[in-house]
């Protein structure tokens, strides 16, 4: 191989450094969880995100799991803020499935919270899958 | 309220977060749709057996 060839492959393999249309879709992949790998093509991937976030938000809300407003006033409110907050819209969906409000005086409720943390923390791993793909650092 | 709140049980949330879990690690962590199949059922297998196993190894301490 030659010293030519040998910086093609390099540039080849070398990710692309992340520009605006990988921004884009990173937060497109965070508001609407499966977004971005639908503008990347990858429709299984979408569609795996999509139910599984939204599975477990719902699922989450349904047990009446407790909602980490903005500002909780200490720094484990505000983990469990941006853990919840992960989920992109579902988050702010969350008074529409869960209108009768959390209720972790039951055991239930409890795991309802951790679903919704798990469901943002999900979405947040498909956000950054999603980043890999633009910036070509993974297929 | 806009949708009724139906309880679920402890079970079927278990096995709800066992199939969300393994689903989305699969799609991460494996490639090919085969390898990602296998991935998936293998962990929500390990998911529900060590979660069973855990309750029952709990289960004298429970009351």
């Amino acid at each position: 191989m030659n010293e030519a060839s040998a910086r093609e492959t390099r540039v080849a393999e070398a990710p692309a450094k992340p520009n605006s249309s990988a921004i884009f879709i990173v937060v497109a992949a965070w508001i609407v969880p499966g977004m971005g790998h639908l503008l990347l093509r990858r429709w299984g991937r979408a569609i795996v995100f999509f139910i599984a976030v939204g599975g477990l938000a719902v699922t989450g809300y349904l047990l009446r799991g407790n909602i980490f407003p903005p500002r909780g006033g200490d720094a484990f409110s505000t983990l469990g803020f941006l853990a919840d907050a992960g989920s992109g819209v579902f988050y702010y969906f969350a008074r529409f499935f869960e209108a009768a409000g959390p209720d972790v005086s039951r055991a239930a409720g409890d795991y309802g919270t951790r679903f919704i943390a798990a469901a943002g923390v999900v979405n947040l791993i498909s956000v950054c899958d999603a980043y890999e793909i633009a910036t070509r650092r993974r297929s | 309220m806009l949708i009724a709140t139906k309880p679920i049980g402890h079970f079927p949330a278990l096995l709800i977060f066992a199939l969300m879990a393994s689903l989305a690690l699969a799609c991460v962590t494996h490639r090919t749709t085969a390898e990602r199949i296998k991935y998936a059922a293998w962990s929500f297998f390990l998911f529900v057996a060590i979660a069973v196993g855990i309750a029952w190894a709990m289960y004298p301490f429970s009351r």
